[in-house]
């Protein structure tokens, strides 16, 4: 194969142009680009760059989700280990020596009989007997070990009062639980002003009774 | 030229195939045939597994409240070669600040609640690189610990049992040491609790981290089954509590205090004196570390003797108002035996000597029957058989033969001598005399349930052992002991009693007697039989007589009736007369 120099090429057509017989070659590389080619191109460029944008997005977000799956994971094994914490606490105030505590902390005494009716022939089975007031359990049975300090703080429930159903089930047991005792088993270290406080709207009683000014 | 370089070629070719041909089957026989076993223990190298741990089955009481769970829990350890002088960034200096390894033991000591000698201890302990800190702290401490960032101190996960109800039913569930279950249910079903470890299994580089895309199995871990039992935890609390102060009370060596269903046979409570805190299982004396109800066998004393007033009147022998005339004394064979207290010779009633508690009656009724037939009633009601009740501990009862019996075994066995029983034993004869005569062999395992829900059940098979009109019988003998008999205090106002009370002399350790058994096993509604509650009160102090614990079994039965909506209905005693005549108010 014989090769042609570019300086000969240009020689050629130096000499063509001074003749200006011959018409100017087209030297071309490339085919000629149309106008619609064009666009195409442009498009191929536009969706590879928009590709690679999109293979870079996906890059970063799988990374950022895999920092925010790990973060994730260890939010919920903490909240798993939250929610193990207070079960652990709900079932310790749930064993019957806790249940114990609490009812006598309020004033409960143990029941005594209660009365009986027969509905078909009106008549009375067995009478009622007044609870006796010394009646306390007693506690030969000791507590069960408390979940203790390390778990997370006790609910407060009288946080929730405002949002929780009125009457007898509602904020006056709520009221009831967070005050504490008007009976003799708790009244004795307390203060006796706040005991005084309370005996006001109590009426001696440990429940409040419904009042009509209340919004 | 191109012959030479052929030739040339040729030679260099053949080399150069031959060394190939070489190499080649070199690597196929490294490869491929692997001889040595190279790839296989590069492969094994490569391949790590872990046990994935089942999670521990929960023991939940009849009303499926918890007894017994499992919670993580960690280990804090130190590497001592790592602990030493290390920075944090202090946020109120906003700059890096050293901190000693004394300052990091009185963080830790103060979080873990320590004394800070022993954890700095643990922290610089020498010539180890694995040294505890403290076991099972909870998360939240864990937490506090990690956030410290000391090198050197890290904690392992490790999982715990916890007892929510501490010392309730303790004995019963049982406990878990360092090396395993030891006791109760946690020992009995450990291999329902436990469940099938899983695995996982991938391979790994040097550096210990996992090859992705390399071999990864996972088997999932079969975790174990929940166990529901029948005890009823509140029911079981209240009896305990019955049942210390009434131990307490006489000072007595124990007590028990077991409830009933006696129509399913399930055990509702099952309360010792004393109980173990499953938690602390160190901490109470060996005797309570088990229920009482299953490792005590002890004469049973005068509560023996409604078999034998049963089988008479299965047999034919005996109507509850046949007349006896008994005496305080009675010599059969050349054997005298006689009452707890002098008294007169009385014109009774069968029901009246099993309301007084006669020996002397008793005997004259039980001689009706053949001691052969005697004997195999006493088999067939489980004395001399052990009994399981699920627990994996078999309650004991000795009863020798009548070839083996001494003199006065043919007279004592039937008012509850010269045998003994455990409380069970007891408990399962006054069952099926009140549940129709149908045996309901007694259980304390309600239910297995399995990861996704499915319950188990657990099954046993009923038995009649008497007829049911000898039950019905039984039920009015029984109903005249709480009535004019022996446990008049055992009344409870609206609803008809019966029971039978019991006393017996406690064999020794070094033979002969130094002590008593006092018993009282009653079941209530008798117009229809729901409950049974039995009180045992073993070596209580003081002069036989004064004890008193009917007023334990009243506590207990009074609380299962109303916990259990049985309705008073106020109904008319249908107990036997106890004297023959009109007056039936003879002094004891």
């Amino acid at each position: 194969m014989s090769l042609a120099t570019v300086s000969d090429l240009r020689e050629e057509q130096r000499q063509s142009g001074e003749s200006g017989q011959k018409p100017k070659p087209a030297l071309q590389v490339l085919p000629k680009i149309r106008r619609r080619q064009r666009g195409l191109a442009a498009g191929v460029i536009i969706l590879l760059v928009a590709a690679l944008a999109a293979v870079l997005t996906v890059n970063i977000h799988v990374a950022n989700t895999q920092y925010q799956l790990v973060q994730m994971t260890n939010e919920h094994q903490s909240l798993v280990h939250e929610n193990e914490a207070l079960a652990e606490q709900v079932q310790y105030l749930q064993s019957p020596q806790a249940l114990s505590n609490s009812a006598v902390t309020i004033g409960m005494v143990m029941p005594a009989t209660a009365g009986t009716f027969d509905l078909e022939t009106s008549s009375v089975v067995n009478s009622a007997e007044e609870a006796p007031s010394t009646g306390a359990p007693s506690t030969f049975v000791g507590a069960p070990q408390e979940p203790g300090a390390e778990a997370p703080a006790a609910v407060d429930v009288s946080e929730h009062i405002l949002d929780a159903p009125g009457g007898l089930t509602g904020s006056g047991a709520l009221h009831t639980l967070t005050e504490g005792s008007a009976g003799q088993n708790g009244a004795g270290g307390e203060d006796q002003s706040t005991s005084a406080d309370r005996g006001v709207g109590l009426n001696g009683g440990t429940i409040p009774a419904p009042r009509l000014d209340e919004d | 030229m191109t012959r030479t370089l052929s030739l040339r070629m040729r030679i260099g070719l053949a080399v150069m195939l031959a060394m190939l041909v070489v190499l080649g089957g070199r690597l196929f026989h490294v490869q491929g045939l692997d001889p040595a076993g190279h790839a296989h223990e590069a492969l094994s190298n490569r391949l790590h597994s872990i046990e994935l741990p089942p999670a521990r089955g929960d023991i939940l009481d009849a009303q499926g409240r918890l007894m017994a769970s499992s919670a993580d829990r960690f280990d804090i350890v130190a590497d001592p070669r790592l602990v030493g002088e290390y920075t944090v960034y202090d946020e109120q200096l906003q700059m890096q600040r050293p901190v000693t390894a004394d300052e990091a033991a009185v963080e830790i000591a103060t979080i873990l609640d320590l004394e800070t000698e022993d954890v700095l201890e643990a922290m610089t302990e020498e010539d180890t690189h694995y040294s505890v800190i403290t076991r099972s702290v909870t998360p939240e401490q864990q937490r506090q610990i990690m956030e410290l960032e000391v090198p050197g101190v890290y904690a392992e996960p490790v999982s715990e049992r916890t007892y929510p109800s501490g010392p309730v039913g303790g004995s019963i569930i049982g406990f878990v040491g360092s090396d395993g279950p030891l006791e109760g249910i946690e020992s009995a079903e450990d291999e329902a609790l436990t469940g099938e470890p899983g695995e996982r299994v991938y391979e790994i580089g040097a550096d210990g981290v996992r090859i992705p895309n390399a071999t990864y199995e996972e088997i999932a871990a079969e975790d174990g089954q929940d166990i529901r039992l029948t005890i009823d935890q509140d029911l079981q609390w209240f009896a305990q509590e019955a049942i210390a102060e009434k131990a307490s009370q006489y000072n007595a060596q124990w007590a028990n205090a077991t409830v009933l269903d006696l129509k399913t046979g399930e055990i509702m409570a099952m309360a010792d004196s004393e109980s173990v805190d499953p938690a602390n299982p160190g901490d109470s004396d060996e005797l309570f570390r088990r229920p009482l109800a299953l490792t005590q066998d002890f004469e049973p004393g005068s509560v023996g003797k409604a078999l034998t007033f049963a089988m008479a009147l299965e047999e034919g022998q005996m109507q509850p108002d046949d007349a006896f005339t008994v005496p305080d004394q009675l010599t059969v064979d050349g054997e005298t035996i006689q009452d707890a207290r002098p008294h007169d010779t009385y014109e009774m009633t069968a029901a009246g000597i099993f309301a007084r508690s006669y020996n002397t009656g008793t005997v004259m009724i039980g001689n009706e029957v053949p001691e052969a037939t005697r004997y195999d009633y006493m088999r067939k009601v489980g004395l001399g058989e052990t009994l399981d009740v699920g627990l994996g501990i078999e309650a004991e009862s000795i009863l020798r033969p009548p070839e083996e019996w001494d003199p006065r075994q043919p007279l004592t066995t039937q008012f509850g001598q010269g045998y003994t029983t455990s409380v069970l034993h007891n408990v399962q004869l006054y069952q099926m005399l009140a549940n129709d005569g149908v045996k309901q062999p007694l259980r304390i395992v309600d239910s297995y349930i399995d990861p996704d829900g499915d319950e188990h059940p657990v099954e046993t098979e009923s038995e009649r052992v008497f007829s049911s009109e000898t039950s019905q019988e039984m039920l009015k003998l029984m109903e005249g002991v709480v009535d004019y008999g022996s446990a008049m205090d055992a009344e409870i106002e609206g609803y008809r009693v019966g029971g039978k009370t019991g006393s017996a002399e406690t064999a020794g350790e070094h033979g002969g007697f130094d002590g008593y058994t006092q018993s009282f096993i009653g079941v209530a509604p008798l117009e229809d039989p729901q409950y049974l509650v039995s009180v045992t009160l073993h070596r209580p102090q003081g002069q036989w007589g004064e004890w008193e614990i009917t007023d334990t079994f009243t506590e207990i039965m009074s609380h299962t009736l109303a916990s259990y909506d049985v309705a008073p209905t106020g109904a008319d005693s249908e107990a036997y007369d106890g004297f023959v005549g009109e007056r039936q108010d003879y002094p004891w």
